[in-house]
């Protein structure tokens, strides 16, 4: 199979992310200065905290794009797709990346579900592109929790305006006029409408006990999605969350959002370590590992001071690199081996060193060691838990931290070590690769030392937003 | 008037939770959605609403019409068994809708108590229509029961919307129609393919990803 062309098109295409990302930190700069926002004809609101999630997006994006160019040619010299469908990969793979940018900048919070919800249509056909039953099951699985999950935020959507209109008579759905007239909503309306957005979009978020979609459809998805999925996805919903978290707490303190987000964000990390520890897919342990750290960033979120807001958001930046590198080493591994059970792949360091180096740099990464950029974010978010008093949640959280830490170093070290088996040829890799394994490593070896200045400023200055400042 | 709509409303979801075969279901969503559609055409015509006539004209195009059609279209086509599979029979599924009514009558009056018995009676209508096509897609087998219980479920958003906000703005409604065509069409084709690649649409049977 002929796949130069399907490369020069892959090669373009992150061309393109590149100057989107270039764009996205442009834009980061511009919004790091308090207070600073764009609106455009009441559709579009980009601020400090939508131009963070943008940049975290670009970054994620840019990477998997990198990573796409050779991953997706090996997929056709191995006869698992067909050209065309290589090249309707990049057209649903650029779709996809739209509409995640669509649901940062829109302000409306109609068009905001709009979005959300293109987002899960576009990647359900990414989740089942191999068309085997495997697939195509995780893929029904996907589209139904996550349509289900979002009418119950459409209800929720539905109640906010209803809540608006009978305040103050205004009928609008802009974020802008709903945090503004914030005090004057009703707050019996608002708590119910909250609970009902915290389930639907917690569903697209990956919050356990409505997580089940997320396993099913990050182990099946093409590598790259799958770090698209754990990378971005999963915290536009967060942002989505926020956004109606932020009228909420302007409307009657953030008390009930944070004990909400806490609540949600221990249970996930209960049920994820539970599965860490027993499970035998390779896909499938990053995507409970996952759910862990969105549990870990909705604790963060949930504290509600300043360490741990700014805390959770690092975090966001940090698990979105991490998870990216390691799903890029995990579809590595399995496309190499042929296989996904932990038990039946052994010696990766020995067959293929670069990558086996990479995931045992990873692995610890994600897992919060120092000096890797988690380690920071996390500690920031236990500090500012323990700070504010929470001291039940932040014991239950450092247990959690270590029971994942020692499952995921635990599967790890026997797919890294061990004895490779015999007749696996040494595999080599190429140089879009290396550059792809380099622009999420750097982040992830230095952001604990040096936060960049705008992107440390745009932090700070989301954090004020969310906090209603 | 507008309570008869809503009573219809109401009896056109009964009739779906007792439906034991595909045709039926699908013939009582058709009902339910003309309904929908009554509704906000009276609505409209009482506020002298361009908008909301759009939206009455768009719903009964594509729910009455167009929707029910592909999906009778589908059942045709994969030649599927017409029995829907029920884990809960028809009378307990009916008791279930009708405790679904009474709860969502008690929500109503605890969330809305300053709300006028018109309204309140909407939002019970609205909740139970929900509630009701979320019980369709859990205790029902086949896969296309799913989509017709999110469709349902989607319906009752529309009725809440309408009723208790006024609808919301234009563009949004228009793109949520645009959403919802969008993902039947998905669903639809993901149908072909689970009838393709398994020989059935029976999601029970679909248990090969765990843990």
């Amino acid at each position: 199979m002929k796949t130069d062309g399907l490369k020069t098109i892959g090669k373009l295409n992150s061309l393109g992310h590149l100057i989107i990302l270039s764009l996205s930190s442009f834009s980061l700069a511009r919004m790091s200065s308090p207070g600073a926002n764009i609106s455009l004809f009441g559709f579009i609101h980009i601020d400090a905290l939508s131009s963070f999630f943008i940049f975290v997006t670009a970054v994620v994006n840019f990477a998997a794009s990198l990573y796409s160019i050779n991953y997706i040619a090996l997929r056709i010299e191995d006869g698992d797709i067909t050209t065309n469908k290589g090249r309707l990969y990049y057209l649903l793979f650029n779709l996809f990346a739209a509409s995640m940018f669509l649901v940062t900048l829109v302000d409306n919070l109609g068009m905001l579900w709009v979005a959300i919800e293109m987002t899960t249509l576009i990647s359900a056909f990414l989740v089942g592109f191999y068309n085997t039953k495997r697939s195509v099951e995780a893929a029904w699985k996907y589209i139904i929790i996550c349509s289900v999950g979002i009418i119950l935020a459409l209800l929720g959507t539905i109640l906010f305006s209803y809540a608006l209109h009978s305040g103050t008579g205004l009928k609008s759905l802009n974020w802008t006029d709903m945090s503004r007239l914030a005090p004057q909503m009703d707050k019996n309306i608002l708590k119910v409408a909250f609970i009902l957005i915290l389930v639907g979009y917690g569903t697209k978020a990956g919050l356990a006990p409505m997580h089940t979609w997320l396993p099913d459809a990050h182990s099946q998805a093409i590598a790259p999605i799958s770090a698209m999925l754990s990378g971005v996805l999963l915290k536009t919903a967060i942002y989505a969350i926020l956004r109606f978290g932020i009228i909420v707490n302007q409307n009657h303190g953030a008390a009930y959002m944070n004990s909400l987000l806490i609540m949600f964000g221990l249970i996930s990390m209960a049920v994820a370590c539970g599965f860490l520890l027993v499970q035998k897919d390779i896909k499938r342990l990053l995507a409970y590992s996952s759910i862990e750290h969105i549990g870990i960033i909705c604790v963060g979120l949930g504290i509600g001071s300043t360490l741990g807001i700014t805390g959770a958001l690092l975090h966001i930046f940090n698990h979105a690199t991490t998870k990216s590198l390691m799903f890029f080493g995990a579809g590595n591994v399995v496309s190499a081996y042929h296989k996904n059970n932990i038990h039946a792949i052994r010696g990766v360091l020995k067959t293929m060193p670069l990558t086996g180096a990479i995931l045992l740099l990873g692995v610890f990464a994600l897992t919060g060691s120092p000096p890797f950029s988690i380690f920071f974010s996390e500690i920031m978010i236990i500090a500012g838990a323990y700070l504010s008093g929470a001291h039940l949640a932040t014991g239950l959280l450092l247990t959690f931290i270590v029971v994942a830490f020692g499952a995921m170093i635990h599967h790890f070290a026997a797919v890294l070590f061990g004895n490779a088996p015999a007749d696996m040829p040494e595999v080599k890799e190429p140089l879009n690769l290396k550059l792809a394994y380099l622009f999420l490593l750097l982040p992830i070896c230095t952001l604990g030392f040096i936060t960049l200045g705008p992107l440390k400023q745009a932090i700070i200055a989301a954090a004020k937003i969310i906090q209603g400042a | 008037m507008q309570f008869s709509i809503l009573f219809a409303i109401l009896a056109s979801t009964y009739m779906m939770a007792i439906a034991k075969r595909l045709p039926t279901l699908i013939q009582s969503f058709r009902y339910q959605s003309f309904f929908l559609s009554l509704a906000t055409f009276l609505a409209a015509r009482h506020e002298n609403s361009v908008e909301l006539l759009c939206v009455s004209i768009l719903l009964f195009l594509l729910k009455v019409i167009a929707i029910p059609h592909l999906l009778l279209r589908i059942v045709r086509r994969i030649k599927a068994n017409e029995n829907i599979g029920l884990f809960i029979n028809t009378q307990l599924s009916l008791v279930c809708a009708l405790v679904f009514t009474y709860v969502s009558w008690a929500f109503s009056r605890q969330t809305l108590p300053a709300a006028g018995e018109t309204q309140s009676f909407m939002f019970t209508v609205a909740l139970s229509v929900i509630l009701t096509g979320g019980f369709l897609m859990i205790f029902r087998m086949k896969a296309l029961t799913q989509i017709i219980g999110l469709l349902v479920m989607e319906n009752g958003a529309f009725l809440l919307a309408a009723l208790v906000s006024g609808g919301m703005p234009f563009f949004v409604e228009i793109s949520i129609f645009f959403d919802v065509l969008i993902s039947m069409i998905i669903l639809g084709i993901f149908v072909y393919k689970i009838n393709k690649l398994f020989t059935h649409i029976d999601v029970h049977k679909l248990t090969e990803l765990k843990g």
